[in-house]
C-alpha cells in the first residue's frame, strides 16, 4: 500500500493509504475526543466529538470518517474545533444523569474523560434527561436508556462484529433510542448475552450487573471452554474474579467473547467446589486428609495392578486439564502403572478427525486457523452448529460474509443459526452425509470443476476414489439424504468455483459410525478442488473442549506417545523408555468406550478419572453406570461432585484454570498460557501435583519445579513442540508444527506438502447409521450443545445466570412431529429408545427437521445420553451420538409404559 | 414499432384532441384540484354534460399552479374562446355549461382566463395574469396541458425525443450537454447536474443506479408532487436519459407514501413505457437497457437526505452516513449511484430535445434555468409557480404572488423550508438564486417559500421550524438529535414568557454548533430559521423576552391579541364582557385600571388592538374603540370607583408637559403618593390632545373631564409655566423630573419653495385652527402627507372653507398610516385624495401656488414592510393651490440640560430599564424619546416611567391597580362563532355633510347596538393556554 504524508498540527505524518484522518493523528500520539469510535466497527461519524478543521474542505468533518490524503492540512485542536466539541458535549451531558458518583462507569466513563479533556467544568444547558424504565431481564448486564448517548457502539457491535441484530435504533429525533425488537425486554430477544455490548458501551447504558468493585489486579488468560481458546483478561479482587474481559490483543478474539467466556466463570468461586480430599466409607463420601486419600488410592491401583495385572487399571485423562497434566497423566498411566489404557473425551468428539485426517493429510488436526476463515471466498459449513458451539469461530464465517462477501453452504439438518448467512442450506437426514457429500463429488466430476493439477501433483488414490463417486449421482444422493438434485449441484459448483473454499466441520461429521468415512469424504473434496495446503482454505474440524486438541497431542490416547507417535513402533517407544526410564507396554490400550465396556465385564477393575464425567457424556448411560459401579475401586479428580465422582471410591479436589499454571491447545493447534489468577479453594492443588504426589506413591517419581518444566520435557519428546516453551508464549503463543526454538509456528498445515507425502483419496462408499427409526421408535433422535451450557454442565451449570437463560432439559420437536404426537410447546414429553427414557420438555421449533428431534447432552434432569446409541465407529472408535431411533410421548402414556429411567 | 412510429401515432392523437371542434371540459385533478372539490365537481359536470352537450368529453388534466383558483375547469368548444373558469362548486357547473354550450357565451362570474388566445370578451389572456406573466415553464410545460394518464399527449408536445437525442449520442456528450446547460441540483444543495453524471459515470463498477429523489419533505413544499402527478413522463424519461448517461441499467423513484396519486401516475407511466419499448431491454431499440422501480418511502424527513434515502431502499433505517464515499463511488448496494431530484430529472428531457445553450439563455451568470416554487402563507395568489433564476423575491411575492392580502405589512418570506431561513422584507431585491439565498442565510431548497406578514411571529416560526426538524431527525448524531431540543427548549422558554436575555447568546452558540457540527444537511440546516431569525429580528426575541409577542400570536405570553397589542394593556375582553352584562360603570373601571384617559382614548385611540382581533378572520374585528367609548360615556354615570387615598411619601416630581404620557406618568405617580407638579407652557393642559386634534374627532369636555379626573388624584397642573433648565427643578426641591414635552416641531420635505409663508406646518395650523384661528388658507388647499394630522389638516381646512382640498400621498391607500375611518370620513366630507403623487418644488407664481408633482409607482419593498415609493419618469405635472400643509413628520423641539443626549432626530435618550436620561433624576417618555407615536403609546410611556420614577424614588414600582369587581367568568367559554357578523359601525352625524362646523362627527353607540358589537367578542381569553 502506497505511503502518504499529511500535515497534522504542524507535524508531518506518513501514514498508508486508506488510513483514515483519526487513525493517522493517533498514529502520531496526536489525541482526539472520541465516542463513537470503535477500532473495530466501521466509522459512523455520530458523536461530532473528532470534527477537525481540515484546509480546503468545507465546515468541520469528522476525523473518523475522512480518509487521510496527500498534503492534507488538518488542525486537531484550534478553538472553533473545540468550541463546537464544547457545546456538542454539553448537549449530551445535558441529556444526562448527573450522578456519576453512583454510576458502576465512574471513573472508566468516555463521557467523563471527554469532557474532562474539553474543559467542561459545569453543566450550561437546561438538562433534557428524560426517565426511562432499567431493563434488568438480562442476567447479566443492565440497560439504563438514560445513560445512553446513542453513540451506537452497542447496536453496531452486535450487528457488525457478532451478527445478531439484538438491538437496534428506533424512534426519530429526540425520541431516538436503542431499542430491541417491539421494545421487548432483552431476555426475550435474539440476544446471545455475549456482552460484546457491554464492552462497547462507553457510558454506563449497558452495564454489567456484577461488577460492584474494580479489580484491583488482572490476569491474561485462556478460556476454560470450547476449543477456540479465547483470551482472558481475569480481573482479581481479594482472591476472586470480580470482572471477566477478552483480551483485545487476542488473535483469536480480539476481545470478544461469548456468553460463556465473559459471564460464566462463576463455577471458579462456587461454593460446590471440593475442598477436600474425599474418601468412601460406609457407603458414604467422608472427609479425609491429602495422606490418607493418595495412599489408598495408591495402594489400591497397586494391588490390582498385582493381582490382575497393569491392563486391569485404566484411566481417563482431561481435555479440560492442560497439556501439561495430560503429558503427566498419560506418563502416570504408562510408566508408572504401565498400561497404555488411557484415552479421554476426544474418543467422543473427534477421534474419527484424528484417524481420517492422518491417513488422508498425516496430520489429525485443523488445517488452517481461525483468522483464515474471514477470507476465504466460500465456506462449507457441515455438522458444526457454529454460532453455539464456537461462536468466536461463527464470528470468522459471519464476517466472511457480511464484510467480504463470501458465500456460505451450510449442510445440517437443523436449521442451525449460521443458516441466516448461508447461501445454501442442505438438509440431509442425519447420518446420510457420505451420500452428500460422494454426490457433490460426483458433479464436481461430471462438470469438470475439479482441480487437475492438485490431483496430479500433490495427492494419490485418485482412480479408485473416482470409481467410487461416480456412483453418486445428485439424483441417487437426494433420494438417501433428502436434498435435492439441483441444491446439491449448486453446492458442488459454488464450492469448486471458490478461489478459497474453506470446510469446517465438528461433531455433526465426526460422531457416527460413519464418522471417519466422512472424515475422508471431506477431506476428498477438500483435495479434489485443491483447497488445501493455502490460506483460507482447508479441511478445519472444530475441536469441542478448550484443550481436546492438546490432550490428544500430549498422548492421552491408548496408541500413541506424545507427538501421535505410535506405541507400537519399537524406536518410538525406545525412545520414551529411555526418557522416563522404564519399561512400556509394546499394545495399544483401550478406548473410552471399550474401558467402559471393560469395566462392565470386569477385564478393567481399577479407573482414575481426571476431569471427566462420563456418566454424562458417554453414549447408553445406563450402561455406563452398571459398568463404573462394577469397578474394584474408582478414584475421580475433579473441581465438583460430578456424576461421575459420585460413585468414586476416592475423590481428590483439583484446582481450576484460574487455580493453576499452564498451557492449553486451541483447535487451531495455538498452544497458549493459562495463569494462576487465584488461589485454590479449601485443600485442592492443581492436577499436575495430584498426579506427581500420586505417582510418587506408586514408586515412581515425578519431580517438577513446576509446569514450564513440564513443558521442557514435553518439547524435548514432541517434535510437533519442539520449539514450544513459555518464554516464547508471549503474546499470541504458538501454532504446532514449531520445531525447534527457531521455528515461528505453523498457520495452515500441509503447504507444498502434505505431512503425509501425497494426499490420499479414500474411496468412501454410503452405509447407513447403525439404527434408523423403525415402527417402534419412528423419530430419529440426534444431540448436540446449547449455547449457554458446555458438554456436560459441569462448569456452566454453575452459573445461575446462564441456568437462567436456558432452563434445563428441553428436547426439540418440529412443529409437524409435535401436531402429530398432540405435544403442546412447554409441555413435559418422554423421550426414549431402547436404552432407556428421559423426561424432558417439548420446545417446538422449525430448527428441527420432521422426523428428527434434537436433545442437548447439558442437562442431567434429562440426560440425552440415557438414550444414545454405544455403536462404534470400526476405525475411531466413535460412538454414534448423533443418530439413533427414538419415540416421542406425551407423559400420560409414556408413564403407562411403565418404563424404568 | 419503432419510436417514430410511435411519435407520428400520437401527434395524430394528440391534434384530434385539439382540434377546433371538439368540445371538452378539462378539469385540474391533480392533489390539489381534488382537496379543492374537482372530483366532486367532475360528478356534477358529468351528471349535466350530456343533456347540455351530449358530444362533450370530460379530460382530467394536472395542475396549472394556480392554487388559489382551484377548482379549475376549462372549457372547449367550437368557435368559442378556450375559457378557464376558477373556484367553482358542483353547483355553478349547469349554468356554466349551459351558458357555454348552450349559447356561447363565455361570459361567466368565475371565468379567470382564456387559454391559448387573446383576451375576448374581457376575459384576460392566461399568459396575461398577472400570477402567469413572470413566469418561464419549463418543468411545467404540460402541467395542466396534457392528460397526465396518457402518454401519446406527452410524446406530442415533444416528449422523449431527448432519450431519443440522448441515445444518438455517447454517454460522455450527453453529460457535457448537461453540463453546458448549467443544470443544478433543483433538491435544494445546486451542485451541477452534468458534473454529478461525470463522477458516477467515471465511477468504476459494472453495476450502478440512477435514482430519482421524490421524497418531498419539506412542510408547504409540493412541485415534486405536482410535476409527478400533471407531467410523470418527464421524469421517467429524465431518468432514462441520466442512466444513459451514468451507465445504469436499473433505476429507482423514491416516492413518499403520502403522495398516493403522485405513485399512481408513476406507475401507469412506468407501464406505458415500457410497453412503448421506452423502458426495459433495448430501449428505442438500442442497446440501450434501463428499468424503473418505485420505492415508496415512509415519510421520514431525513429521508431526503442521500444516503438515508438509499440505507432505506436498501430496508436499513433511514439514517444519513458521512460522505465520503459519495454515492457516486459508493451507493445503493455499494455501486456508483447518482441521484437527482424530481425537478431536475423533468428539466433535462428539455436540455436533450433543446440544447443546453437553450437553458441557459435563462437566469443568471451561475444558476441557470428556472425553479419552481410553491408559494404559501399570507399571500393572495398561493399556487406553484416556475420562474428564470434571478427572479427577485419581491417579484416573486408580489408581482406573482399578489402580496399580502387584507392590507397587513409584509414581513418575511421564509424559503427553503425547514432547511431554510427567513428573508426580512428589506432584502426583497434579493435576486432569487443559489448563491444569494445562501448569503442571505437561508437556502434554495427544494423550493418552498412561505409568506409572512406582520400577524407572523417570527420567534413562534423559528420554533414551529425548529420542532419539526427536531422531531425529523433521525437522531444519529449529537447536534442534530440534542442540540434542535435545545434549541426548542429555549424558544419554547422564550415563546412562552421564560426567556431570559441570556438565552440569545447561547440560541445562537447552540445553532452554531448544530450548523457546523451535524453529520448531514438536516442538522446542519435545521438552525437556519433561528440563525436567521436572530440576524433579521432579533427585536422580536428581545420583546418576547420583555414579556410581548408583537405578532400577539404566542399563546402563553397572550392572553388575548387585543389586551396583549395594546401599549398600555388594557384588559380589552375583560370591559367588553362588561358592557355585554350592561355592567357599564364596570366596564369603565376596567379600562380605567390601565389608563386615565377612558374618554380620550374612547375618541381618538389608534386602537392597535382591532389589527390583531381575532375576530377578523372571520368577518370584522370587534369595534374596540367604539365600545370604550360607549362605556367612558355610560360608565361615567356613577361615581368611578377609586383606590384608597395613598400615604404620602414626601417625595416631589415636576414633570414637563401636560399631553398623555405626561399627565399619565402624573396620575400614577400621585396615586402611589408623591407630590407632582406638572408643568404645561400652554394656556390648557392636554399638549397634542387639545392642540394637535380637531373638536369634531376629540371634543374638548371630554379632554377636560378625563384631566379633572387626574386632577382629583391630586396632581397639581402649573400652565402658561415655562420651564427655564432641568437643573433649576431639581434645585427647587423636586426628587425628580420626568420630560414628556412631546415632538412638536413639524419636519420639512426639503423641496425647494416650501419657505413660502402659505406653505403651513400643519401642527402649527392644526394648534391655531384647534384654538379658534382661522389662518386663512384659501379655497384650494393641498395636504401632504398620510397620517392622522393630514387627515385632521384636510378635514379643519374644509370646515374653514376650504372648496377643494387635494391630499397628496406618495404611495397608496393600502399604505396610509392614518386609521381607515379617519380616511373614509375625510373622502366622505369631500377632500380628494391623490395617490402615488409627491411634490418635489413649491412655486411662487403670480398669487397663486404652483406645486410641482411626480407620479409615484411602488418599488421595492423597505425595511417597515411596505414598498417605497419611486417617481415615475416624465409624470410630472403641477398643482395650483392657494396654500398648503406639510404634514410629513415632526421630531421633538430640542431639549437642553448637561448630560442629556439627544439624537440626530432630536430624540432624548433614556436607558432601556430605568427610563432614566444621561442628567440624573431626569426620565423620558413619550414622544419626546420615541418620536411621534400614538396616544396610546404616549399613555404607555406614562405608565412605565411613572414605575421607573418610583422605583428611583425608593417604591415598588408598582402602578398596576384592580378597581373593577372580579369577574365570574365560570361556564363562559371562547366564542366559537360560525356565522358570519359584521361589526356595528358607529353612525355619524349628518354623514357626508357634516363639514359646516366643528361638532364631534361620530356618534356614540346606542346601547342597543353596543349590546349587539359586544356579544361579537370571541374571548380569546378563556382560551386555556397550551399544554407544551
Amino acid at each position: 500500500m502506497n505511503s502518504i504524508t499529511l500535515t497534522i498540527d504542524g507535524q508531518d505524518v506518513a501514514v498508508p493509504e486508506g488510513t483514515t484522518v483519526l487513525e493517522a493523528a493517533r498514529s502520531t500520539g496526536i489525541y482526539i475526543p472520541t465516542l463513537c469510535y470503535d477500532e473495530d466497527l466501521e466509522p459512523y461519524g455520530a458523536c461530532r466529538m473528532c470534527v477537525v478543521e481540515i484546509e480546503g474542505m468545507r465546515g468541520l468533518p469528522t476525523a473518523c470518517t475522512t480518509p487521510a490524503r496527500q498534503g492534507m492540512v488538518i488542525h486537531t485542536d484550534s478553538d472553533s474545533v473545540n468550541d463546537v466539541r464544547r457545546t456538542i458535549c454539553q448537549m449530551l451531558i445535558a441529556d444526562h444523569p448527573a450522578d456519576c458518583l453512583a454510576c458502576s462507569s465512574n471513573q472508566r466513563c468516555e463521557l467523563q474523560k471527554v469532557a474532562s479533556y474539553l474543559g467542561i467544568a459545569e453543566q450550561r444547558l437546561e438538562p433534557t434527561l428524560r426517565k426511562r424504565e432499567k431493563d434488568e431481564s438480562n442476567p447479566f448486564f443492565v440497560r439504563d436508556l438514560s445513560k445512553c448517548i446513542l453513540c451506537g457502539r452497542c447496536v453496531r457491535a452486535c450487528r457488525e462484529l457478532r451478527g445478531v441484530g439484538a438491538i437496534g435504533i428506533a424512534g426519530r429525533g429526540y425520541d431516538s433510542r436503542v431499542t430491541t425488537f417491539a421494545d421487548a425486554p432483552m431476555d426475550a430477544t435474539v440476544c446471545e448475552s455475549c456482552g460484546e455490548c457491554v464492552e462497547r458501551c462507553p457510558t454506563g447504558a449497558i452495564a454489567p450487573k456484577s461488577e460492584v468493585l474494580p479489580p484491583t489486579s488482572e490476569v491474561k488468560t485462556t478460556c476454560p471452554y470450547c476449543g477456540c481458546g479465547c483470551g482472558l483478561v481475569l480481573g482479581v479482587r481479594g482472591g476472586r474474579i470480580v470482572q471477566v474481559r477478552g483480551d483485545t490483543e487476542h488473535p483469536v478474539n480480539s476481545g470478544s467473547l461469548c456468553v460463556k467466556g465473559r459471564f460464566g466463570l462463576d463455577f471458579v468461586g462456587s461454593p460446590d467446589r471440593l475442598t477436600t480430599p474425599l474418601i468412601r466409607r460406609d457407603g458414604n463420601l467422608e472427609e479425609a486428609t491429602w495422606d490418607e486419600a493418595l495412599d489408598l488410592v495408591a495402594s489400591r491401583f497397586t494391588e490390582i495392578k498385582a493381582q490382575h495385572g497393569p491392563d486391569a487399571l485404566a484411566g481417563l485423562s482431561s481435555a479440560k486439564c492442560t497439556n501439561e497434566e495430560n503429558y503427566l497423566f498419560q506418563r502416570l498411566m504408562r510408566a508408572a502403572l504401565g498400561t497404555n489404557n488411557v484415552d479421554h473425551c476426544a474418543r467422543l468428539c473427534h477421534a474419527s478427525t484424528v484417524a481420517g485426517l492422518a491417513r488422508a493429510f498425516g496430520s489429525g488436526a485443523m488445517t488452517n486457523s481461525i483468522a483464515e476463515l474471514e477470507h476465504a471466498d466460500c465456506i462449507f459449513v457441515t455438522g458444526s452448529n457454529t454460532t453455539e458451539a464456537h461462536p468466536i469461530i461463527a464470528l470468522f464465517i459471519k464476517a466472511a460474509v457480511t464484510r467480504h462477501g463470501a458465500c456460505l453452504i451450510v449442510a445440517d439438518p437443523r436449521r442451525i443459526d449460521l443458516v441466516r448467512f448461508a447461501d445454501l442450506h442442505l438438509r440431509q437426514r442425519s447420518g446420510t452425509d457420505v451420500a452428500l457429500f460422494n454426490a457433490m463429488m460426483n458433479v464436481i466430476l461430471a462438470e469438470g470443476l475439479a482441480d487437475e493439477a492438485f490431483i496430479r501433483e500433490r495427492t494419490e488414490g485418485f482412480d479408485e476414489f473416482r470409481a467410487c463417486v461416480e456412483q453418486y449421482t445428485p439424483e441417487i444422493a437426494a433420494a438417501v439424504t433428502g436434498v435435492p438434485a439441483d441444491d446439491i449441484r449448486r453446492a458442488a459448483r459454488l464450492y469448486a468455483g471458490a478461489e478459497r473454499g474453506s470446510i469446517v466441520y465438528s461433531m455433526g461429521i465426526t460422531q457416527h459410525t460413519t464418522g471417519t468415512d466422512n472424515v475422508l469424504a471431506l477431506a476428498n473434496l477438500a483435495m479434489l478442488t485443491g483447497n488445501v495446503g493455502f490460506p483460507s482454505t482447508g479441511v478445519n474440524p472444530l475441536r469441542g473442549q478448550n484443550n481436546v486438541q492438546g490432550a490428544c497431542d500430549l498422548g492421552a490416547l491408548p496408541n500413541v506417545y506424545p507427538g501421535y507417535k505410535k506405541v507400537d513402533d519399537e524406536e518410538v517407544r525406545a525412545k520414551f523408555e529411555a526418557a522416563w526410564a522404564v519399561d512400556l507396554p509394546a499394545e495399544p490400550g483401550l478406548t473410552v468406550v471399550e474401558i467402559i465396556n471393560a469395566a462392565a465385564e470386569g477385564g478393567v477393575r481399577g479407573l482414575y478419572v481426571m476431569g471427566e464425567n462420563p456418566m454424562m457424556s458417554d453414549p447408553d448411560l445406563n450402561h455406563v453406570r452398571q459398568a463404573l459401579q462394577n469397578l474394584d475401586f474408582l478414584c475421580v479428580q475433579d473441581i465438583f461432585l460430578s456424576e461421575t465422582a459420585q460413585l468414586a471410591d476416592v475423590v481428590l479436589p483439583a484446582a481450576s484454570f484460574a487455580e493453576k499454571d499452564g498451557t492449553f491447545t486451541n483447535t487451531e493447534r495455538r498452544i497458549q498460557r493459562v495463569r494462576k489468577a487465584v488461589p485454590p479453594p479449601g485443600k485442592a492443588r492443581p492436577d499436575w501435583q495430584i498426579i506427581c504426589d500420586l505417582s510418587a506413591r506408586v514408586g515412581y517419581a515425578m519431580d517438577y519445579a513446576g509446569p514450564a518444566e513440564i513443558m521442557d520435557e514435553i518439547a524435548r519428546l514432541t517434535p510437533i513442540y519442539g520449539g514450544i516453551s513459555y518464554d516464547r508464549l508471549e503474546p499470541d503463543g504458538l501454532q504446532w508444527p514449531c520445531a525447534d526454538r527457531r521455528h515461528p509456528g505453523t498457520g495452515f498445515l500441509h503447504e507444498g506438502r502434505f505431512s503425509r507425502g501425497l494426499g490420499k483419496f479414500h474411496p468412501t462408499p454410503f452405509r447407513e447409521a447403525a439404527e434408523l427409526p423403525d415402527d417402534e421408535y419412528p423419530y430419529l433422535l440426534t444431540t448436540g450443545r446449547f449455547l449457554y451450557h458446555f458438554h456436560t454442565g459441569t462448569l456452566s451449570r454453575q452459573s445461575p445466570g446462564l441456568e437462567q437463560l436456558s432452563p434445563p432439559a428441553p428436547v426439540e420437536i418440529s412443529p409437524q412431529d409435535a401436531a402429530r404426537e398432540g405435544i403442546a410447546e412447554g409441555e413435559m414429553v418422554s423421550v426414549s429408545s431402547r436404552r432407556g427414557v428421559v423426561q424432558a420438555r417439548a420446545v417446538i421449533t422449525e430448527r428441527s427437521p420432521e422426523g428428527t428431534v434434537f436433545m442437548p447432552f447439558h442437562f442431567r434432569e434429562a440426560p440425552a445420553n440415557v438414550l444414545t446409541n454405544p455403536a462404534l465407529d470400526p476405525i475411531a472408535k466413535i460412538p454414534e451420538f448423533k443418530v439413533c431411533a427414538a419415540r416421542i410421548e406425551r407423559i400420560g402414556t409414556a408413564a403407562a409404559d411403565g418404563e424404568e429411567q | 414499432m419503432t419510436f417514430e412510429d410511435v411519435r407520428e401515432k400520437a401527434i395524430r392523437a394528440w391534434a384530434e384532441f385539439e382540434a377546433d371542434e371538439r368540445r371538452l371540459v378539462l378539469v385540474g385533478t391533480g392533489t390539489c384540484g381534488r382537496a379543492a372539490g374537482a372530483e366532486e365537481l367532475i360528478e356534477a359536470i358529468a351528471e349535466c354534460l350530456p343533456s347540455l352537450a351530449p358530444d362533450a368529453h370530460i379530460c382530467e388534466v394536472g395542475c396549472l399552479g394556480l392554487c388559489y383558483a382551484e377548482p379549475l375547469v376549462e372549457l372547449r368548444g367550437p368557435g368559442l374562446p378556450r375559457v378557464l373558469y376558477a373556484g367553482l362548486s358542483p353547483d355553478d357547473a349547469p349554468a356554466l355549461l349551459d351558458g357555454y354550450f348552450g349559447h356561447g357565451d363565455v361570459r361567466h362570474d368565475r371565468a379567470l382566463a382564456v387559454m391559448d388566445g387573446p383576451a375576448a370578451d374581457g376575459i384576460p389572456a392566461f399568459d396575461d395574469l398577472p400570477m402567469i406573466k413572470g413566469q418561464l415553464r419549463i418543468v411545467l410545460r404540460n402541467a395542466g396541458r396534457i392528460d397526465p394518464e396518457n402518454v401519446e399527449h406527452y410524446i406530442a408536445r415533444g416528449g422523449y425525443a431527448g432519450l431519443a437525442k440522448a441515445l444518438s449520442m455517447s454517454p460522455e456528450e450527453v453529460i457535457q450537454e448537461v453540463e453546458d446547460s448549467g443544470l443544478r441540483g433543483r433538491g435544494g444543495a445546486g451542485f451541477p447536474t452534468g458534473v454529478k453524471w461525470s463522477f458516477c459515470r467515471r465511477a468504476p463498477g459494472d453495476r450502478k443506479y440512477m435514482i430519482c429523489n421524490a421524497d418531498e419533505g419539506d412542510p408547504g413544499a409540493f412541485m415534486d408532487r405536482s410535476v409527478i402527478e400533471s407531467d410523470p413522463h418527464s421524469v421517467i424519461e429524465g431518468l432514462a436519459i441520466a442512466a444513459y448517461a451514468i451507465g445504469a441499467a436499473e433505476g429507482y423513484v423514491y416516492a413518499r407514501a403520502e403522495y398516493p396519486l403522485a405513485i399512481e401516475r408513476l406507475n401507469k407511466a412506468i407501464a406505458q413505457a415500457r410497453e412503448l419499448g421506452l423502458l426495459g431491454d433495448g430501449v428505442m431499440g438500442s442497446e440501450f437497457r434501463f428499468d424503473v422501480k418505485l420505492k415508496q418511502g415512509a415519510g421520514a424527513f431525513v429521508c431526503g437526505e442521500e444516503t438515508a434515502l438509499l440505507a432505506s431502499i436498501e430496508g436499513k433505517r433511514g439514517m444519513p452516513r458521512p460522505r465520503p464515499p459519495f454515492p457516486a463511488q459508493r451507493g445503493l448496494h455499494d455501486c456508483p449511484t447518482n441521484i437527482n431530484n424530481v425537478e431536475t430529472l423533468a428539466t433535462v428531457p428539455v436540455i436533450l430535445e433543446r440544447g443546453s445553450g437553450w437553458l441557459a439563455q435563462y437566469g443568471t451568470e451561475r444558476s441557470r434555468g428556472t425553479k419552481t416554487f410553491a408559494l404559501a402563507g399570507k399571500i393572495n395568489r398561493t399556487g406553484l409557480i416556475e420562474v428564470p433564476l434571478g427572479t427577485t423575491l419581491q417579484q416573486i411575492v408580489f408581482d406573482i404572488g399578489g402580496g399580502v392580502p387584507d392590507g397587513k405589512r409584509f414581513k418575511a418570506v421564509q424559503t427553503g423550508g425547514p432547511s431554510g431561513g427567513c428573508i426580512p422584507a428589506a432584502m426583497l431585491s434579493l435576486p432569487v438564486d443559489y448563491e444569494r439565498l445562501t448569503e442571505a442565510g437561508s437556502i434554495m431548497g427544494s423550493g418552498g417559500m412561505i409568506v409572512m406578514d406582520e400577524d407572523t411571529c417570527m420567534v413562534d416560526i423559528a420554533r414551529y421550524f425548529v420542532e419539526f426538524t427536531q422531531s425529523e431527525s433521525c437522531g444519529k448524531c449529537v447536534p442534530c438529535r440534542l442540540g434542535t431540543r435545545q434549541m426548542l427548549g429555549i424558544l419554547n422558554d422564550i415563546t412562552s414568557g421564560r426567556g431570559r436575555p441570556e438565552h440569545l447568546d447561547l440560541l445562537n452558540e447552540i445553532a452554531r454548533a448544530v450548523k457546523l457540527g451535524s453529520l448531514c444537511g438536516l442538522g446542519q440546516t435545521a438552525p437556519n430559521p433561528v440563525l436567521t431569525t436572530l440576524r433579521h429580528f432579533r427585536d422580536e426575541y428581545e420583546a418576547h423576552i420583555e414579556g410581548k409577542c408583537p405578532a400577539a400570536v404566542c399563546p402563553n405570553l397572550v392572553s388575548s391579541p387585543c389586551k396583549h397589542t395594546c401599549p398600555a394593556g388594557v384588559d380589552v375582553p375583560r370591559y367588553i364582557r362588561c358592557i355585554a352584562a350592561g355592567r357599564y360603570a364596570d366596564a369603565l373601571d376596567v379600562i380605567r385600571e390601565k389608563i386615565p384617559f377612558p374618554g380620550v382614548c374612547g375618541r381618538v385611540c389608534f386602537h392597535p388592538c382591532e389589527s390583531k382581533c381575532r375576530r377578523a378572520l372571520l368577518d370584522d374585528p370587534v369595534a374596540v374603540r367604539a365600545l370604550k367609548r360607549f362605556a367612558a360615556e355610560r360608565g361615567a354615570d356613577r361615581p368611578a370607583r377609586q383606590r384608597p387615598a395613598p400615604k404620602t411619601t414626601g417625595k416631589a416630581v415636576a414633570v414637563i408637559g401636560s399631553g398623555p404620557a405626561g399627565l399619565t406618568a402624573a396620575y400614577y405617580l400621585a396615586r402611589l403618593g408623591h407630590h407632582v407638579v406638572v408643568h404645561e407652557r400652554e394656556a390648557e393642559p392636554g399638549g397634542t390632545l387639545r392642540t394637535g386634534i380637531p373638536p369634531f374627532r376629540l371634543p374638548r369636555e371630554v379632554i377636560d373631564r378625563d384631566i379633572q379626573g387626574i386632577r382629583d388624584a391630586g396632581v397639581e397642573i402649573r400652565t402658561e409655566t415655562s420651564v427655564a433648565s432641568l437643573e433649576e427643578l431639581l434645585n427647587d426641591g423636586f426628587d425628580a423630573v420626568v420630560l414628556a414635552c412631546g415632538a412638536l416641531k413639524g419636519l420639512k420635505m426639503g423641496i425647494p419653495g416650501e419657505d413660502d409663508p402659505r406653505v403651513l406646518d400643519c401642527l402649527s395650523f392644526l394648534k391655531q385652527a384647534n384654538a379658534g384661528a382661522d389662518p386663512g388658507l384659501g379655497k384650494r388647499v393641498a395636504v401632504v402627507g398620510g397620517g392622522s394630522s393630514a387627515m385632521d389638516a384636510a378635514r379643519t381646512a374644509l370646515r374653514l372653507g376650504a372648496e377643494e382640498v387635494t391630499v397628496l400621498y406618495r404611495r397608496t391607500r393600502q399604505e396610509m398610516p392614518a386609521a381607515p375611518e379617519e380616511v373614509d370620513h375625510a373622502l366622505a366630507e369631500g377632500a380628494r385624495l391623490e395617490f402615488l403623487t409627491a411634490p418635489t418644488a413649491v412655486r411662487d407664481e403670480r398669487d397663486t401656488l404652483k406645486l410641482d408633482c411626480v407620479r409615484m409607482e411602488l418599488g421595492q419593498v423597505d425595511a417597515s414592510g411596505r414598498r417605497r415609493p419611486v417617481p415615475i419618469a416624465d409624470s410630472r405635472f403641477e398643482l395650483e393651490v392657494d396654500s398648503a400643509i406639510m404634514a410629513v413628520g415632526q421630531q421633538p423641539e430640542s431639549v437642553a440640560a448637561p448630560g442629556l443626549e439627544t439624537d440626530r432626530r432630536g430624540r432624548v435618550q433614556v436607558d432601556r430599564g430605568t427610563q432614566q436620561t444621561g442628567c440624573e433624576g431626569v426620565f423620558g417618555a413619550g414622544d419626546v424619546v420615541t418620536g411621534p407615536a400614538s396616544i396610546i403609546e404616549a399613555i404607555a410611556a406614562g405608565r412605565k416611567v411613572a414605575a421607573a420614577v418610583d422605583e428611583f424614588l425608593g417604591g415598588t414600582g408598582d402602578i398596576d391597580e384592580v378597581l373593577a369587581p372580579p369577574e365570574d367568568v365560570e361556564g363562559l367559554a371562547p366564542l366559537e362563532e360560525q356565522e358570519e357578523r359584521r361589526r356595528v359601525q358607529p353612525r355619524l352625524r349628518q354623514p357626508g355633510k357634516s363639514v359646516g362646523d366643528f361638532d364631534e362627527v361620530e356618534l356614540s353607540y346606542t346601547e342597543e347596538e353596543a349590546l349587539l358589537e359586544a356579544s361579537r367578542c370571541l374571548r380569546c381569553d378563556l382560551e386555556e393556554p397550551e399544554e407544551e
